[in-house]
């Protein structure tokens, strides 16, 4: 058996000129991590929850308490944005991509920040239409630290399983609401200017961001995901 | 190579085996083993010792109280809910994420049967570790306070119904929408559902939201478990829903062509319809609920022998030579209501309609939850019967004493304060008469005049403690403090030697209960 009759590049392939140019094939890397880690789904997800939030205010869904209680549906909204963030770090490759990308690191980073920013964007489009308690700044307080999050719970579970920690984080956040505790670790708790939060908020990010990028989620073959 | 030719044959002796399990055991086995379901728990351990041991430790040690927070509104089973239809989820998007659908259609095993072992042990893992937890928890509070009262198994089994609910929808999204998305979606969607239907369920007193699990209306009253049984109708119902939707979605699984051939897809079209079924009769019955005193009752699931109290014998103490009985769940608190009566009961001793004992009698719950009936209606304690007796509804206290120290305050206020109204002025506010001769007795019975302001205020007592404060301290000032003529005339009335006040009471107290006295006609 011989390649001889191979003539033809498979479906898809960039032609050779093209792919030299270190502009192109940069893009292209970028591309295929992208594509790898289902950002794709992953941003149309986001868009769908930036509409379910618009329409939970336009319409003014709520549920039954009071202050505390009334942003319980953004930011439940919230959580499911920074899950499916989260779950974005799943690499189904493993040891070879491992060994043979030496920009993976970047990528990480890059994807992580990059849906961060683009899960804020569909939210807060999604909120113009209605009155978003505490303000985009709150909006933007949360959604980071609920990423940080799942960032820090897919370096430790794996990313398929990433998901848990803004969970977990909001179940807990619940019924820290109900008890009226003014921790500022439990950010969504303190009021919007509360400066405490922030900075709490913005560490948890920035710990998510920085463990997925040097060490990627547990699963991104130091450890294969329970199946 | 003749090493091989030239090497005995060794044959192995098989192994004995002890019980060869058919095949479905054998497939349960192999998916018990490999199921993701267990790494999840460590993580549910965590949130659970956090949000449903923890939150509940602080409340009065009767199970009732101590677990209203955790199993009355759902905690425990809304820790396990988003993580179990995640994990659920993931574990039935396995075929699809791993492009091995086709493979195993062609298996032996129908694709819906080895889908149901699947799930049964992501179930078997899930409501394992739910029913483990809950059991520690139990035995921990049992252990350390010694509480009083019975759990709420009742509610205990419709957390598990809850799990298994939640695991089977998971499953069936990720059966049906194969992706690494699948799990985060699923418990997105269980997350969603269990906030919006706890944080709605809590104002709903009637109707359709009772049928949700984390909705206590009605159900898990402070008298359950202590003086009547937890009354089980509302917890069949929920069973029954969450059970008809867990058998509904793993119908759903076996509906699609690749799921088995075609009598197992009419059998699955009989399950799905069957669950369906089970959730919309439930549905239908907890709109025919109605709230008794001692909980709700759906009459299509009543036994009425759960409507027999709990048989106990009362612990007994003095006061003033008054016998006041408790119930012994309540024993903690004899000393307290003895110390606390025994002034009054002096003051009132001998007087025409005056207690001859005090005995603790068991709430009536009108409204939803328990928290709202002392809202609402306020605290009432009564004096009736033939000789008469002092009854005190201990349970709808909201300041019985805990362990912290000066917890006591207010309740020692409140007791002496609703007994000497209920005897004095009844039902109703007063007349100006009742409120000074009130406030007199409640001097001598340990209330000074300027801390019945402050203890008219405590939260809980009915509408008559606002005009009674209005009657002895009169708005205006910047802080309430008694004044004006009826304060004049309690404290001339209570200034009278105890022989002369006992005497013009036993003389009076039929017209001043009438009402028919004035304060000018007070001594």
């Amino acid at each position: 058996m011989t390649a001889a009759g191979v003539r033809s590049s498979p479906p898809g392939a960039v032609p050779a000129p093209l792919a030299g140019r270190p502009a192109v094939a940069s893009l292209r890397l970028a591309w295929l991590y992208l594509r790898s880690r289902r950002v794709p789904v992953a941003l149309g997800l986001l868009a769908g929850l930036g509409a379910l939030l618009g329409v939970a205010l336009h319409w003014r869904w709520n549920v039954a308490g009071g202050a505390a209680a009334q942003a319980l549906i953004p930011l439940t909204i919230e959580t499911g944005a920074a899950a499916v963030i989260a779950v974005t770090t799943h690499g189904p490759f493993g040891d070879p991509e491992r060994a043979t990308g030496r920009w993976l690191p970047w990528l990480r980073l890059a994807a992580a920040v990059a849906l961060t920013a683009a899960a804020f964007g569909a939210l807060a489009a999604g909120a113009a239409g209605g009155i978003l308690p505490g303000g985009t700044l709150v909006l933007l307080r949360n959604l980071a630290g609920m990423t940080g999050t799942g960032l820090l719970s897919a370096a430790a579970l794996g990313g398929a399983f990433g998901w848990t920690g803004p969970m977990a984080y909001w179940l807990a956040t619940e019924s820290v609401l109900a008890a009226h505790w003014t921790t500022p670790w439990i950010w969504p708790a303190r009021p919007p200017h509360d400066r405490g939060a922030a900075i709490c908020a913005a560490l948890v990010f920035t710990a998510g961001v920085v463990a997925v990028t040097l060490l990627g989620a547990r699963d991104a073959g130091r450890r294969t995901a329970p199946e | 190579m003749t090493a091989t030719t030239e090497a005995p044959v060794r044959h192995r002796t098989p192994r004995a085996r002890g019980v060869v399990l058919p095949p479905a055991a054998r497939l349960l086995r192999i998916e018990l083993r490999r199921s993701t379901m267990p790494w999840i728990l460590p993580v549910i351990a965590a949130l659970f010792w956090f949000d449903s041991y923890r939150f509940g430790a602080g409340t009065p040690p009767y199970w009732v109280l101590r677990t209203f927070w955790n199993m009355g509104q759902g905690r425990t089973f809304m820790d396990f809910a988003p993580f179990v239809a995640g994990v659920a989820a993931w574990i039935g998007s396995r075929d699809g994420r791993r492009r091995t659908a086709d493979l195993v259609a062609g298996a032996v095993w129908p694709r819906w049967g080895a889908q149901l072992v699947a799930w049964a042990a992501a179930a078997i893992w899930a409501v394992g570790g739910y029913l483990v937890f809950v059991c520690v928890m139990f035995a921990v509070y049992a252990h350390q306070q010694s509480l009083q009262g019975s759990p709420p198994w009742w509610w205990v089994a419709v957390g598990a119904a809850a799990v298994t609910a939640f695991t089977a929808a998971g499953f069936a999204v990720g059966a049906f929408f194969p992706s690494r998305f699948a799990a985060p979606v699923a418990a997105f969607g269980a997350f969603l559902a269990v906030i919006v239907s706890s944080q709605n369920g809590f104002g709903d007193t009637s109707g359709w939201p009772l049928i949700l699990p984390n909705n206590a209306n009605g159900n898990y009253q402070p008298i359950s478990g202590i003086f009547y049984p937890y009354l089980p109708d509302l917890p069949i119902a929920r069973i029954m829903f969450l059970a008809g939707i867990a058998v509904a979605a793993l119908g759903l699984l076996g509906l699609p062509a690749r799921a088995g051939g075609a009598w197992l897809r009419r059998a699955a079209v009989v399950v799905t319809m069957a669950g369906l079924a089970a959730a919309g009769t439930a549905s239908v019955l907890v709109r025919t609920a109605r709230l008794t005193p001692h909980g709700m009752v759906i009459p299509a699931l009543h036994d009425a022998a759960n409507d027999r109290p709990i048989r106990y014998t009362p612990v007994c103490g003095h006061a003033a030579g008054v016998p006041v009985c408790l119930n012994p769940a309540y024993r903690r608190y004899l000393a307290e209501v003895a110390a606390d009566l025994r002034p009054v009961l002096a003051e009132v001793a001998g007087l025409p309609g005056a207690p001859v004992r005090v005995a603790q009698v068991a709430g009536r719950y009108a409204s939803g939850m328990f928290e709202d009936q002392v809202d609402q209606a306020g605290v009432w304690v009564t004096i009736s019967g033939s000789p008469p007796v002092l009854q005190l509804p201990l349970d709808v206290f909201n300041t019985l004493p805990s362990a912290t120290p000066g917890s006591a305050g207010q309740f020692d206020q409140e007791l002496p304060l609703l007994s000497v109204h209920e005897f004095v002025a009844g039902s109703g506010g007063g007349t100006a008469a009742q409120q000074a001769v009130q406030a007199a007795l409640l001097a001598h019975g340990g209330i000074p005049f300027a801390a019945q302001p402050q203890a008219l205020e405590i939260f809980g007592l009915p509408n008559w403690a606002g005009e009674d404060l209005l009657g002895l301290a009169p708005a205006g000032g910047p802080s309430p403090s008694p004044r004006g003529p009826v304060y004049a005339a309690a404290r001339r009335f209570a200034g009278l030697p105890a022989a002369a006040r006992h005497a013009w009471l036993a003389a009076h107290l039929a017209a001043l209960r009438s009402g028919q006295l004035t304060l000018g006609q007070l001594p």
